[in-house]
């Protein structure tokens, strides 16, 4: 039985904060959860799953953002409480629905979790999720530490329903996958049931048909959605999770959320300012409570905002103390804008510290300059640091060395359009710096099929796509369709490694098990192009002379689009891990190192970890322990040198 | 052991490693044997890219008053655990300060820019000396060769929190560490992993 | 010499589009590759000195440093090169008629050499389609189905340098000019590799004035004929001004000035029209498109040649005065006309690494003068 489900009175788990956000919503009596997967939000659907028997829940991964969204909402207009989550990137694919959905409201108790990146720890921006609570015109929440994010669930249900509304709740990286002591509440009893309720008038939020207006009255739809923020607002301002620690007159007044509030609490402490110091933490970041940030705006002559990552807290409380100036009056402003906080990257006590010594000059050294000055200097020279590249034995590696080799060969100047997974590495040395655009998932197919109708300007580049297993559900096949449809001729490399690798292997459409591990129809990609007109081959990425065959013939084959699968499923994958299909060793006799004949490019630019340059002997080695005998480095040696022998 | 008393509050503990190391699990079971015994924890874990061979780190705090931020101030680790040598060096920069306890496994990782020859990795007798110069209470141990020994190179992660338990620094000992490994992993995993803990704390 | 390393290769030889696709660079090692005719660079070798660069013969081309390693005589810009007697030759009577590009002359030596055993394998360059597709033969019959003359640039030195890695010796290669130019570098050892041995026992070159960019050639006859049903190729001497295609019992013609267009550019900086480094040279006669001039340059082409006449594999007479005028009149062109360019575009001598050729001013004026 899992630890989520602990219902021993006063239990007490240490959690991570994407866990306690699953107790809180088991807490709350969920019903359905769904989602897609990204980093740091992935666990929560994860941890969902592993209960949803004991609690009877529905927990899916959904093809993409926006589909989890609706998959929720159903639940939600069915009566039932659902959450859906996702990473911030997720929110932009998601926000077109969300934007009609905050217009026709819900009904059953329904909560948007995001998980922000600050400081784009593993993704491909730090962009910021809050600003779609004021576009999308929801309330927004943010825990500031673990026990919060549970306890905050429950109440952001409560608050959902009480305005028939989507709540948006905010966590960030370092909330998501941090761990801290998180005490239990009761479970209660679990006998939802489901039902959709349309025979009322329309616009009825209980009974009638949900409708996101289709007709130019914004009073009918506009004005109600408003007066739910407005309700939302007056909760707000009696919300137990905004909190003040400090003087009731202090001479600067933090105004802090979620993570960062711990790190302004540590700083304080450090610099021993607890007397002359207040520290506002908010929890309700849209709307704000006016009265009650007037209250503390009031008792300080400074402020500072000390928030991740775009400065919302700050443009927003400043407008708050502009229309309460008469009463409140001038206050001195601190943090992104004033350069005492950065307005990019994560947050960490370091940098709150430094921005309160500089407002209040006490001097602040971490360690004697002199000791890390001696330390880094030793970093510097015995500590080289640590690239990126794909595993020992991954396969998109060996896609990549073809298609590079595809396209020099091909020597019409091609290029290849990248996309989000692991293989976003392939616009890296890891990857041969093959991919020369890279954006949002399933982009690659999209701008692909733009380049291909430029001939007609006079471009004569072959263009090609990449695009994994996961990526193609999510959003590539419109772009395929688009360019099959617009008889585009790129070429889409379909790098199928049999699950979402990036993540943690996340069953998707593709997949023949769902997260909850029923049996489910996998959906064949390769019929799927072939449905859709593509002219499709298939190929093993290991076999490297094949799967560069293939494309270069795809490459000259002018028509339309064409796709290559490159199937091989991914180093770390249940299947494939800790099997050695070979071994594998390097015959020093043979090794033509250095030497005109080879320059060891199996270690220099093929770079598998599992080979090792010996530069006292100037050979390649093997490195057994991370090697993992997929055998293809052999078959890039010049020189025999790399001799592979089948392990029975 | 006797039970140890927090040289300070909060403790702060830094486990690294390179990713697949087992960094997490160990900053997890160690967490969770604190939390147990009523300790405030909180674990930050910086663990990106560590599919691909990056650098881990997990910041530990343990107190008994408060809630203390996932990262750790520049220059106040009390302890730090690596399970690479390099990483540790990496970590002591940033964090350490004249009084870090260092413990580290001292076989090396090569990193993407070793392995193709664009940079060296120095050998670790080197750096080990270079760095008791500065820190002369360092320890470098070689917990990969144990691990290896006792058959699975994973072990390093285990052997090294049974280096740190030795040390007496951290308040917990080897019958919770028995009770925590048994409820993360297989039944029949305990006894080597028990036998990888003890050898750990041979070690120092 | 001036010796550089890959990069340096792809800048000012591949970059430059100076390359005529020759595969002396291809198969040394995984870096350079050819597809359809052109010469891939696949990834960056850091080396600063290379075989690739040294082989290349569209770069740092030391011409008097060749003619002396091979001839023992400074180069003096002759248009002919270096030579020992000239002939009119064609296949001996102990041979089958078989389908020769003109007199069979290339054909028969091979095939002599091999049978004779004076080479162990011979490199040379078939077809696939219309894509030159070179290949080690070892058995003399071999050498029928490479005969005729495929009018585009063709990787036949990636063929022969895999043959010397996988340990082949006393080679026999045909080659076109810079092909021949490529294999005397070779030849020279010039990364001083030890032990080492020159894996060549013959060098047939070809007359040349230009060899078609695949690519170009391919799409242009693409249009026209139907590819796959291609018999023969054939650009017959001057006064005519045609290219000849044979499709199965018909005969297309194409004016040259419409195929000019498909010459890379890289033929006008050569300066050498009839192999001056190979052991003998092989063109069509003038006027008698079904026999072959033959020059013979060294010491082991003359005794191969002569013992091929011996045993009537081969039939020579003497070449007649006007001939061979007019040939060095036309090689003589061929040579100002590289050199010209090479001047304009500053690829004589020069900077080091960047230029093709390095000549002395005075072989310079006589070229130009002649
Ligand atoms: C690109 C090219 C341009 C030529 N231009 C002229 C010219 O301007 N004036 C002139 O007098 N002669 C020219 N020739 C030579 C001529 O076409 C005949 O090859 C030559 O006369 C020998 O005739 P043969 O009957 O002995 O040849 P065959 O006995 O038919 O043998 C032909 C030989 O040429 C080799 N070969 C064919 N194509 C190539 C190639 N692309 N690269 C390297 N080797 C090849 C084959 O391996 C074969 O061994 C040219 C040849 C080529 C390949
Ligand atoms: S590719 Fe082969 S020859 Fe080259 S360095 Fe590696 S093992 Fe040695
Ligand atoms: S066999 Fe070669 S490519 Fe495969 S994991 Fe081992 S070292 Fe890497
Ligand atoms: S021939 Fe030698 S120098 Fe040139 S690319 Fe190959 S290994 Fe590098
Ligand atoms: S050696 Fe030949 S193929 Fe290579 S770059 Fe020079 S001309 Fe081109």
């Amino acid at each position: 039985m899992s630890y989520l489900i602990d219902e021993g009175k006063n239990a007490s788990h240490l959690l991570m904060g994407n866990e306690a956000i699953v107790r809180g919503s088991l807490e709350a009596g969920i019903n359905v959860a769904a989602g897609y997967p990204g980093t740091p939000s992935s666990e929560i659907i994860e941890c969902f799953s592993q209960v949803a028997k004991e609690r009877n829940l529905y927990v899916e991964w959904s093809t993409n953002e926006k589909v989890a969204v609706e998959v929720a909402a159903a639940a939600s207009f069915a009566g039932l409480r659902s959450l859906c989550v996702m990473k911030q990137n997720g929110v932009n694919v998601a926000s077109d629905f969300l934007l009609h959905l905050a217009s026709s409201g819900t009904r059953g108790g329904m909560l948007l979790v995001t998980c922000d990146d600050p400081g784009a720890l593993s993704s491909v921006n730090e962009g910021e999720s809050r600003l779609f609570a004021q576009l999308l015109e929801i309330p927004l929440l943010e825990p500031g530490d673990f026990q919060e994010a549970k306890d905050i669930i429950p109440w952001a249900f409560a608050l959902s329903e009480k305005i028939r509304n989507i709540v948006m709740v905010r966590s960030v990286t370092r909330l998501s996958h941090a761990s801290g002591n998180v005490r239990f509440g009761p479970l209660p009893a679990t006998a939802a049931k489901a039902e959709f309720h349309y025979s009322g008038p329309l616009l009825d939020p209980d009974t009638g048909p949900m409708i996101a207006m289709i007709v130019a009255a914004p009073e009918a739809q506009h004005g109600p959605q408003q007066e739910k923020m407005k309700r939302a607002a007056e909760i707000f301002e009696t919300c137990p999770f905004n909190t003040y620690t400090g003087p009731a007159a202090p001479e600067l007044l933090i105004v802090t959320s979620s993570a960062c509030s711990l790190y302004s609490r540590e700083a304080v402490s450090i610099l021993g300012l607890t007397e002359r110091v207040g520290i506002l933490k908010l929890a309700t970041t849209w709307p704000l409570p006016q009265r009650l940030l007037k209250k503390h705006l009031a008792a300080a002559p400074q402020i500072l905002f000390v928030e991740e990552v775009a400065p919302t807290l700050e443009d927003h409380v400043k407008v708050v103390a502009a229309e309460a100036g008469a009463e409140i009056g001038g206050k001195i402003f601190f943090g992104k804008k004033s350069g005492h906080l950065p307005s990019l990257g994560e947050l960490n006590p370091d940098l709150v510290l430094a921005a309160l010594s500089r407002i209040f000059a006490v001097p602040y050294e971490g360690a004697p300059a002199a000791f890390s000055g001696a330390v880094k200097a030793l970093a510097a020279r015995y500590a080289p640091p640590r690239g990126m590249t794909f595993c020992p034995g991954c396969p998109h590696r060996a896609s990549y060395w073809s298609i590079n080799n595809a396209v020099k060969l091909d020597g019409r100047g091609g290029f290849v359009c990248g996309d989000i997974g692991c293989y976003v590495m392939g616009t890296m040395a890891a990857g041969f710096n093959t991919c020369k655009t890279l954006h949002a998932m399933g982009s690659a197919s999209g701008i692909a099929s733009g380049f291909g109708k430029l001939k007609q300007f006079g471009m004569g580049q072959p263009v090609m796509a990449v695009c994994g297993d996961s990526t193609f559900f999510h959003a590539a096949m419109p772009a395929l369709a688009n360019a099959i449809h617009q008889r585009s001729p790129f070429t889409l490399m379909l790098m199928d490694n049999r699950g979402t690798a990036m993540t943690g292997f996340q069953p998707h459409p593709g997949s023949p098990t769902n997260v909850l591990g029923d049996t489910v129809p996998a959906l064949d990609m390769e019929k799927i192009c072939r449905a859709m007109g593509a002219k499709v081959e298939v190929s093993d990425p290991f076999n490297l002379e094949k799967t560069r065959q293939k494309l270069n013939h795809l490459m000259e084959y002018a028509d339309g689009a064409k796709v290559l699968i490159l199937r091989r499923a991914c180093a770390l994958s249940p299947e494939r891990r800790g099997k050695k299909d070979y071994e594998v060793t390097v015959d020093e006799s043979r090794c033509r190192g250095e030497d005109c004949g080879c320059n060891r490019i199996c270690t220099r630019i093929f770079g598998c970890p599992g080979l090792i340059w010996d530069g006292e002997k100037k050979v390649s080695r093997i490195d057994e322990i991370i090697c993992v005998g997929c055998g293809v480095c052999a078959d890039i040696c010049p020189a025999g040198a790399i001799v592979r022998k089948e392990i029975a | 052991m006797s039970e140890v008393k927090l040289a300070k509050d909060p403790y702060n503990v830094i486990i690294t490693g390179v990713g697949g190391q087992g960094n997490v699990l160990a900053s997890r079971l160690l967490g969770g044997m604190l939390a147990k015994k009523g300790f405030i924890v909180t674990i930050g874990e910086t663990f990106g890219a560590s599919q691909r061979g990056g650098s881990v780190m997990s910041h530990l705090r343990i107190s008994r008053e408060v809630l203390a931020s996932p990262q750790i101030p520049k220059g106040r680790a009390d302890v730090i655990v690596s399970l690479e040598p390099a990483e540790a060096l990496r970590v002591l920069a940033l964090y350490g300060n004249p009084d870090t306890i260092l413990l580290t496994n001292n076989h090396p990782i090569y990193p993407v820019g070793v392995i193709k020859g664009d940079m060296v990795y120095p050998p670790v007798a080197e750096m080990e000396a270079a760095v008791k110069e500065v820190l002369p209470a360092a320890r470098f141990i070689a917990a990969t060769a144990r691990a290896l020994a006792l058959g699975n190179s994973i072990l390093v992660n285990i052997i090294m929190l049974g280096a740190l338990g030795r040390l007496n620094v951290v308040p917990f000992n080897r019958e919770e560490f028995k009770e925590a490994i048994a409820a993360r992993l297989a039944a029949g995993q305990l006894a080597i992993n028990l036998q990888a803990f003890d050898a750990g704390y041979g070690m120092v | 010499m001036n010796n550089f390393g890959a990069n340096k290769l792809a800048e000012r030889v591949i970059q430059a589009e100076l390359c005529s696709g020759c595969g002396a660079c291809i198969d040394l090692c995984p870096y350079f590759r050819s597809y359809r005719g052109k010469t891939a660079y696949l990834f960056p070798c850091t080396r600063e000195e290379g075989r690739c660069f040294a082989y290349c013969p569209k770069v740092e081309v030391d011409l008097d440093g060749i003619s002396r390693f091979l001839f023992a005589k400074p180069y003096d810009g002759h248009p002919l090169g270096n030579w020992r007697s000239i002939h009119v030759a064609r296949a001996g009577t102990r041979l089958k008629r078989q389908p020769f590009q003109s007199g069979g002359t290339v054909s028969a030596l091979m095939y002599f050499a091999l049978r004779s055993g004076c080479i162990r394998g011979a490199i040379l360059t078939g077809r696939k389609g219309l894509l030159p597709v070179p290949q080690l033969v070892t058995r003399p019959a071999g050498v029928w189905r490479h005969s005729l003359s495929k009018y585009t640039a063709a990787p036949t030195l990636a063929t022969l340098n895999r043959a010397v890695t996988a340990g082949h010796e006393a080679l026999g290669v045909v080659a076109t000019p810079c092909q021949a130019t490529a294999v005397a570098q070779m030849r020279m050892n010039p990364l001083q590799k030890s032990p080492f041995q020159d894996p060549t026992a013959l060098v047939i070159g070809l007359f040349c004035t230009w060899a078609l960019d695949f690519r170009k050639f391919e799409a242009f006859l693409a249009e026209r004929v139907p590819l796959q049903d291609i018999v023969k190729v054939d650009i017959p001497p001057p006064p005519a001004s045609v290219l000849e295609v044979y499709l199965p019992g018909e005969k297309r013609e194409f004016p040259l000035n419409e195929i000019r267009p498909l010459v890379p550019d890289t033929c006008g900086y050569c300066l050498d029209m009839t192999s001056e480094f190979a052991d003998v040279s092989v063109g069509v006669l003038e006027g008698q498109p079904d026999l072959n001039t033959l020059i013979v340059r060294t010491q082991r082409g003359e005794e191969i040649v002569r013992e091929a006449q011996r045993q009537e594999y081969l039939i020579i007479e003497d070449m007649p005065g006007e001939n061979r005028e007019h040939l060095e009149w036309a090689a003589g062109n061929k040579k100002q006309r590289g050199i010209r360019r090479c001047m304009e575009t500053g690829r004589l001598n020069g900077e080091a690494g960047t230029a093709c050729l390095r000549l002395t001013a005075e072989v310079t004026d006589r070229i130009l003068e002649n």
